[in-house]
């Protein structure tokens, strides 16, 4: 029998391609999931100043831009010591939220929210665009969330891709007090609309129950930052849990990065990432949740409950990973709110003066755990720089999720392209980003 | 009508700023045929097209094969973005051959089942296919893009001619010397000053404009010539990023030539961060690209 070749993958971040092989009975031996296209941007950053890493950095990817800079400044002032002022550090967690509840309402809207609301339509219509045609109101609905994500990234870090307010040492300039109280009103006004919406992933993916049940129910371990009240977004603690939601072991970024273990895929340039002595890891949405147990904010966790008491806890089911995106927007934008509502700093930044260090950053990017180790020379420009992104550590499971998915499509009676379309939806439940994990 | 939006090696921040475009992305897509946009839409194979959109610059066979692939099938080719313009942040790869980044990502003689071909240098959209218009801009504003859409889609294609990101600029001048030359990372400018009279590394007298100089002007943040290099750099081989900037800061800081090239550890990062791949900046004395760049054949 032929191999099922899906080139290439849409509706996701990036350019892929997943190819089944499949033996000779006609059951799926082996999954590559393909990505090609190396830049170098761990080589090309050598040899820079400090002031320049930031902005090279952010080109890895458009729509994670922010926590590449910040995972990159955390790393140049740990390498230093530089302490970064309070004020600069809150706005740089609203940045923070603003990109990642502007990621996954992407992810939600424009890539995976079309395959749950017409489960059995045609590839042509599993768009925004052909849901607008029918239904302009809902499209433009949840595009406000989009919106809405990108305007607090725009106020907060100057720009809404690529943004230049952050540098090592602290940020800038902040934001002023008007703004912040219009940022607040605007997010106020959203807030029934974002709670419908998550009711509405909710009603959906439970009517979509046999897809859950069936694309990606794998368990593995997990790991991601921990906060002191529920999710993290940076921070300098780490837990890995096994699959049952027991604790095996607690990392510091530094002792995170000293274990990464990296190695070649014979079928793509997106190296896996595992760490050693704890073998294969997930990290992403699903992970955080079942490493903090909750959100650490009244609607995000009211919201959550419901979640647990259908699907239990810890969750694994990939497919799941969209009601946890949907749950930390809800997070985010009360994170938000709270960050808008203090007052604004006066010291945002530490003058930085290089010098030789080593230094790791981690940060909780939309996708998962984004890692960055940098190794300064003694002119304190960049000697080495190693980055471990998300979708390295979740390339097994995502492999393992599509195969999954392609033994449940063609078990049953699904046509070729049916077929096609379960696979994508499975690769979709991880929102993968491939320029990260190319980088 | 039919519009597609191709994207080759590139981080996909430009397709970020389509789906900022509010309202007009609305109109946008109801007024025209979206035909392939594997970002937003199923189609897995580029049609006939009107106006494709290229983002991202050509980083492998199988990017130059998608390139050709829309030439073929397109009447009118805009890249957008600097990565497809100039090479972009990307283009820094070219201090080193292909073979040296591989070896040292993966290791030696690595080879993947299905990896296009290599190639080992590289270069942005028009080294390899014609294209007829440009929106340069990592990421190209908002506002510019929506505006070359409006134009693009009713049958204009707008030139790139125009001036620097200092004819936009509305910073007074400061008395000389300063001190310099400084970084970001020191300690912060006089708003509402010229950056490089106060010694600052601000490329905004040799990239583009179009961008309102909000980074300088309205926040003291040094222009990091995200726009690409303006037409005069690109025309007239004496003006050279590098030594350009390099003359402004003597006159700034008056300290001597010398003095203020050796302060700059970095001047590939520093000068040629969006442009390092543009072939049209390579050979320049004094300046250029050339010094900075891996020569083609030789051993490493």
């Amino acid at each position: 029998m032929a191999d099922i070749l899906i080139d290439p993958v849409t509706r996701i971040n990036g350019n892929a391609s997943v190819r089944v092989v499949v033996d000779e009975s006609g059951n799926p031996q082996e999954v590559r999931f393909q990505a090609f296209g190396y830049r170098g941007f761990d080589q090309i950053a050598r040899g820079a100043h400090i002031d320049n890493l930031c902005p090279i950095v952010s080109r890895i990817c458009g729509g994670d831009s922010l926590f590449h800079q910040v995972a990159a400044a955390v790393a140049v002032e740990k390498a230093l010591g530089v302490v970064v002022p309070e004020e600069a550090l809150r706005l740089r967690e609203l940045s923070m939220w603003g990109q990642l509840f502007e990621r996954h309402a992407i992810s939600l809207t424009v890539h995976s929210i079309p395959d749950l609301l017409f489960p059995s339509s045609d590839p042509g219509l599993r768009n925004i665009i052909s849901i607008n045609r029918m239904d302009e109101d809902i499209v433009k609905k949840l595009m406000v969330l989009k919106s809405l994500g990108t305007l607090v990234l725009r106020e907060t870090g100057l720009r809404a891709v690529h943004p230049v307010n952050f540098i090592p040492g602290g940020a800038v300039r902040d934001i002023p007090g008007e703004t912040r109280q219009a940022l607040i009103a605007r997010l106020k006004e959203a807030g029934p609309l974002l709670i419908e919406t998550g009711r509405l992933m909710k009603l959906l993916l439970r009517r979509n129950e046999e897809v859950v049940n069936a694309l990606g129910t794998d368990e593995t371990s997990c790991i991601s930052l921990q906060g002191d009240n529920g999710l993290a977004i940076m921070g300098s603690s780490l837990t890995v849990i096994d699959a049952a939601g027991e604790v095996r072991n607690n990392l510091s970024p530094e002792e995170a990065a000293e274990k990464v273990k990296e190695s070649n895929s014979h079928h793509s340039h997106i190296r896996g990432a595992e760490l050693a002595g704890l073998g294969e890891i997930r990290v992403g949405p699903l992970a955080r949740l079942n490493i903090n147990g909750r959100y650490g904010t009244e609607q995000a966790d009211e919201e959550l409950e419901e979640v647990k008491t259908h699907w239990g806890f810890p969750l694994h089911r990939s497919m799941i990973g969209h009601a946890a995106r949907i749950l930390e927007m809800i997070h985010a934008w009360e994170r938000m709110i709270d960050l808008l509502g203090q007052p604004p700093g006066d010291v945002l930044r530490k003058t930085v003066s290089p010098s030789s260090g080593t230094g790791v950053g981690v940060v909780e990017a939309p996708e998962g755990t984004l890692l960055y180790r940098l190794i300064l020379d003694e002119d304190g420009l960049v000697k080495r720089l190693f980055i471990t992104a998300p979708l390295q550590f979740n390339l097994k499971a995502l492999e393992r999720a599509v195969q999954e998915s392609a033994r449940f499509a063609m078990g049953g009676v699904e046509t070729g392209e049916r077929a096609a379309i379960l696979l994508e939806t499975a690769i979709r439940a991880f929102a993968p980003c491939i320029p990260c994990g190319i980088h | 009508m039919r519009v597609a939006i191709v994207s080759l090696s590139s981080c996909l921040g430009c397709q970020m700023v389509f789906l900022s475009l509010e309202e007009y992305l609305f109109t946008m897509i109801s007024e025209n045929n979206l035909t392939y946009a594997p970002f937003i839409v199923d189609s897995k194979d580029l049609s006939e097209a009107d106006l494709v959109l290229i983002e991202g610059a050509v980083r492998s066979g199988e990017d130059f094969r998608k390139a050709k692939e829309a030439r073929e099938r397109a009447e009118r080719i805009v890249a957008l973005g600097t990565c497809a313009c100039h090479g972009g942040v990307q283009g820094l790869a070219d201090m080193f051959s292909m073979e040296r980044l591989m070896r040292r990502r993966y290791e030696a003689g690595a080879s993947f089942d299905g990896e296009p071909q290599r190639v080992d240098r590289l270069l942005p959209l028009d080294s390899y296919i014609r294209v007829d218009a440009y929106l340069p801009g990592c990421p190209p504003p908002v506002g510019l893009f929506r505006s070359f859409l409006e134009f693009a889609l009713a049958g204009t294609l707008p030139s790139r001619d125009g001036s620097s990101v200092c004819s936009e600029c509305d910073v007074s001048g400061i008395g000389l010397p300063q001190p310099g030359p400084r970084r970001a990372t020191d300690e912060p400018p006089v708003a509402g000053k010229c950056l490089l009279e106060q010694g600052y590394l601000c490329m905004g007298p040799l990239t583009r404009d179009g961008c309102g100089a909000l980074c300088v002007s309205k926040f003291a943040i040094p222009c990091d010539g995200c726009r690409g290099p303006s037409d005069d750099v690109l025309l007239y081989g004496s003006k050279d990023p590098q030594e350009e900037t390099l003359r402004r800061l003597v006159r700034a800081t008056g300290k001597s030539p010398r003095e203020v090239q050796d302060a700059i550890a970095d001047p590939a990062h520093t000068f040629f961060r969006h442009c390092l791949a543009e072939p049209l900046l390579r050979r320049r004395r004094p300046g250029g690209t050339a010094p900075f760049m891996y020569r083609l054949g030789e051993r490493e």
